[in-house]
């Protein structure tokens, strides 16, 4: 297919029924609405478009202008494409960013982001002073140059969905509506604006709305109370809300990612959990030949979830393989490994002999070590020290070795693993640097 | 039958123990009145001793300074002070200094912090309490003093701030920080620690620190990792700080359930956006509000569950990663030779005590669904969990033997002993297991910190609470005023120091 603009691909995205086999749901076909296959990646290149373009031809004119919203995720990679089509800067206002992937993907695309600061620990219940506040107050300054998209209020957001998911799903079903809607709840956009076209075709529509489980995280969806403090959010539209954690969405995730072949990230996969879990109560109570059809929006993709998953299920990202590594590392040395510990009167004593010249190597860090350090000494930081060890003893086993650590206890350890690797005199300094300082020994800032 | 929304107290020994001692509460406040704080000032060396095992863990030296603003107690203080070497005071005025001294503390264990007038400059620098500098000009006006008056060199900890401005940041991401009025903005330390360098012979440098009003992480070890470059810094002066100073903010975990929390705060917005019946006195929505079908503002309270508080915080700010260094804070301060100062408050006097109130008259609220206002003699001054935005019940201490008589839930609003229409100790209202009765007490738990002392006043020449200090004797309690309280061997009772076990914390043993 030809276009002019990659905008032109937003959209007309693939509806795919999932394997009964799979879902185990027996009356119920339930389709996966496929909007990662966006050309930005996710569901929120629809409302990012419909919401921006009126904005931008404005400010495109003019040449000025930086297109802002709140959004830590999909709004804010879709709206910087565009911003970025049109020759403008996007600014992007959020929390604490919690899936670092997106975030350097969002630097990537050009965009500017400023994170608003945590709760206040010592509460003044006056303030209201809040980072929010500050944020419109400064959008609506004379003489600003802001184009804010406005996605939580912005009636365009619902607009993109009731004139295009809604009406592709229809199609998609020969022009009838779904028994079953299941959507993520983030600014009710995609929600909203499907359910309007649904139910228009068939007011018994049922809408399954769903919220991250109140104490969790789950990208782009929010939990039962912050939903309430989004404007486009109305009640009426959801038959039920329930709630999904983040350990649902993953497992929904890898049922799509590795039965289904849909490389959906953990938002597809919570919809897919939430919509299974309800859908078997629904297909329990139905007999014979009774048919029905469930929809559900896979939002966006895996690959930017990795560090999420990785700080929930580190076991799917191989975390648990290490033990069969070879020994290499100091943890894997039984701690009742012979190690020849010197004291630091000790110590000064060798280092000053003339004839064995031992090596000092420093485990600490870089700064640390460039701050003060034993004179003479080598600073290789532990993580790259484990490194060279896996390909072997970085320097000559003629060459008496001093390990020097913060307190002494790494360098204990990397001196068992040492010996153990055949160095024949490899020593650890009793008290670290910190011992060495305390007692009086002297520190080089070179 | 009302649906209760509790928010109960996480309640841990000793207050667990008093709490089931009624007679005790009873007899404590028919004989000293109502209001009536009642604090265990031993538990704070427990509390002490979690923090510096917290060190330990790290192999961390360093003091933990107890924050005294958030209580006014000599007892804590004492025992605080009879505890050990790496306990140490912050004090915020020359009163509190006097008082650090006068219960024990020597100077090398206090930390002058907060806005200082001459008087308390003054007393600082003459007994060499290490002076938390708030501003260059501080720092000028300290050296001249000290070399006026012909005193020893005064330790300082230089208080830095404002570390996001002007900085490009970790990974291209300006981080928005709230405005603080105290400390020197982090841009202009270098001209700061010149002068540090430039008045060696009147103070000497052994620290540098923050204090940053957030629970969030991030802000904190971007902080942190900033004072240790400043820190490395100083070598180039010839300075050799010792300390990085993380300030306090570990925070108290006050509702015992995360479920209780969770439900409450829900029905919060649900309350505000009027898909239920209020939750507050005439509607207050403590920060929310309701627009157009939508809820906007943000709650002004305090996490009052929190699953990780005090020394776990540190723990956890500890293990996290310092986005330029890569390395864990714990490993930076490590590495880099330092030690750690906190300045613990709240989180210090956690558990350490408990406020009682006693039920006065018990009335329909107007207009009300058979609610019914409970007043007490005490007020929101006395008992100022509110004005912290913390919520969590009091627990109810029936009058006379046998415990608490039958009854179902009830919610009730607890109204103060002022005229005055505002006076309610909380706007919340509150669900009891039981409707109180006159004579009843409620005992709010867990008010050592700030809620206490902080806010009572003698407006309209109301009591104020007096203060007992308890502590274990055999299977009960021992009680006196929180003024003749002193620790183990201070005391003259029963003609011989008592046989208590030495109470060091933990961390203190090697």
């Amino acid at each position: 297919m030809r276009y002019d603009s990659i905008t032109e691909a937003i959209g007309n995205t693939p509806l795919v029924r999932i394997d009964p086999a799979v879902h185990g749901l027996r009356h119920i076909d339930l389709y996966a609405k496929l909007e990662m296959l966006n050309p930005f990646g996710s569901v929120k290149d629809r409302p990012a478009w419909h919401m921006a373009r009126p904005l931008l031809a404005e400010a495109a004119a003019t040449g000025r202008g930086t297109v802002v919203e709140l959004s830590s995720g999909n709004t804010a990679k879709a709206l910087a494409l565009l911003a970025g089509m049109h020759g403008l800067g996007f600014k992007s206002v959020t929390n604490r960013m919690r899936v670092p992937e997106v975030k350097e993907l969002l630097l990537l695309l050009g965009a500017e982001i400023e994170e608003l600061p945590g709760r206040s620990e010592c509460l003044d219940p006056t303030d209201t002073e809040d980072p929010l506040t500050r944020f419109h107050q400064a959008l609506s300054e004379p003489g600003g140059s802001y184009l804010h998209t406005d996605q939580y209020y912005n009636p365009l957001n619902v607009e993109a969905h009731a004139a295009g998911t809604g009406p592709e799903i229809v199609a998609d079903l020969d022009g009838k509506a779904p028994d079953w809607f299941v959507a993520c709840v983030g600014t009710a956009g995609s929600s909203t604006g499907v359910a309007k076209v649904l139910r228009a075709q068939d007011p018994s529509v049922k809408v399954l709305g769903l919220v991250a489980d109140k104490s969790d995280f789950i990208p782009g969806i929010r939990t039962i109370d912050e939903v309430h403090q989004v404007g486009l959010f109305d009640p009426g539209t959801y038959d039920t809300i329930e709630p999904v954690t983040s350990q649902e969405a993953i497992d929904g995730m890898l049922t799509l990612i590795r039965r289904c072949g849909i490389l959906s990230g953990p938002t597809g996969g919570a919809a897919y959990h939430g919509a299974v879990r309800r859908l078997r109560r629904v297909d329990a109570g139905l007999g014979g030949d009774e048919r029905r059809a469930a929809v559900f929006i896979v939002c966006d993709r895996a690959e930017s979830y990795l560090s999420y998953v990785r700080a929930r299920r580190p076991e799917l990202l191989g975390a648990a393989t290490r033990a069969a590594a070879p020994l290499t590392s100091p943890d894997d040395v039984p701690p009742r490994e012979p190690v020849k510990v010197v004291e630091v009167a000790e110590a000064r004593e060798w280092l000053g002999g003339a004839e064995s010249r031992p090596l000092v190597v420093d485990l600490r860090g870089p700064h640390a070590y460039a701050a003060l350090h034993i004179e003479g000494s080598v600073n290789i930081v532990d993580e790259l020290f484990d490194e060279l060890l896996r390909g072997g003893l970085p320097f000559s086993k003629s060459r008496p070795v001093l390990l020097a650590c913060p307190v002494g206890e790494k360098s204990v350890r990397y001196a068992a693993l040492l010996t153990r690797m055949g160095h024949p005199d490899v020593r650890s300094l009793a008290g670290g640097i910190v011992g060495w300082r305390d007692a009086g020994a002297p520190l080089v800032h070179e | 039958m009302v649906q209760p929304l509790y928010l109960r107290p996480r309640a841990e020994e000793p207050l667990a123990s008093l709490l089931a001692d009624g007679a005790l509460l009873h007899s404590l406040a028919d004989g000293l009145g109502s209001p009536l704080n009642v604090l265990a000032p031993q538990r704070a060396v427990d509390n002490a001793g979690a923090f510096l095992a917290v060190y330990r863990r790290h192999r961390l030296g360093g003091r933990v300074y107890f924050a005294h603003k958030a209580n006014r107690s000599s007892a804590l203080l004492r025992e605080l002070a009879a505890a050990g070497p790496r306990i140490g005071a912050d004090v915020a005025s020359v009163a509190e200094l006097s008082h650090a001294l006068g219960c024990g503390f020597t100077a090398d264990r206090i930390m002058a912090t907060g806005p200082k007038d001459a008087r308390f400059r003054w007393l600082a620098a003459r007994v060499g309490a290490t002076v938390n500098i708030d501003s260059p000009g501080e720092l000028e006006r300290l050296a001249a003093l000290v070399r006026t008056c012909g005193f020893a060199p005064v330790p300082v900890v230089l208080r830095l701030s404002a570390f996001e401005e002007g900085r490009g940041s970790a990974g291209g991401v300006r981080l928005l920080a709230r405005r603080s009025r105290f400390g020197t903005p982090a841009g202009e330390a270098d001209a700061l620690v010149a002068a540090a360098a430039r008045h060696r012979d009147a103070v000497e440098l052994t620290g540098i620190g923050y204090h940053l009003d957030t629970v969030g992480l991030d802000e904190k070890v971007r902080a942190l990792e900033r004072c240790v470059e400043v820190m490395d810094s100083c070598l180039a002066h010839g300075l050799h700080p010792r300390a990085v100073d993380v300030g306090g903010g570990f925070g108290v975990g006050y509702v015992e359930d995360a479920g209780e929390w969770d439900r409450w705060t829900t029905a919060l917005t649900d309350a505000v956006r009027g898909a239920r019946p209020p939750l507050t006195w005439r509607g207050h929505g403590y920060g929310l509000r309701h627009e157009n079908g939508t809820v906007r503002g943000a709650a002004a309270l305090y996490p009052a569950h929190r699953a990780v508080s005090g020394p776990a915080y540190l723990d956890e700010l500890l293990r996290h990663t310092a986005p330029s260094f890569g390395r864990p804070a714990a490993t930076l301060l490590l590495e880099h030779l330092h030690e750690l100062h906190t300045e613990p408050g709240r989180a210090l006097v956690d558990q350490c005590g408990l406020s009682l109130a006693r039920v006065v008259e018990v009335r329909p609220a107007p207009g009300g669904d058979g609610e019914r206002i409970v007043r007490l003699a005490a007020n929101a001054g006395d008992i100022s969990l509110e004005e912290h935005g913390v919520l969590v019940d009091p627990v109810l201490v029936p009058r006379g033997p046998g415990g608490a008589p039958p009854g179902e839930p009830a919610g009730v609003y607890l109204a103060g002993n002022l005229c005055l229409e505002a006076d309610l100790l909380t706007r919340r209202k509150v669900f009891l297991p039981r409707l109180p009765r006159p004579g009843d007490l409620l005992a709010f738990v867990n008010t050592a910190g700030y809620a206490m002392d902080f806010r009572a006043h003698r407006a309209q020449m109301q009591p104020a609470a007096r203060t007992v200090a308890v502590r274990r004797h055999g299977d009960g309690w021992r009680w006196c005023p929180d003024e003749d309280y002193w620790p183990a061997g201070g005391t003259d009772e029963d003609g011989a120091p008592q046989q208590e076990r030495e109470r060091r914390p933990e961390g203190e043993r090697a």
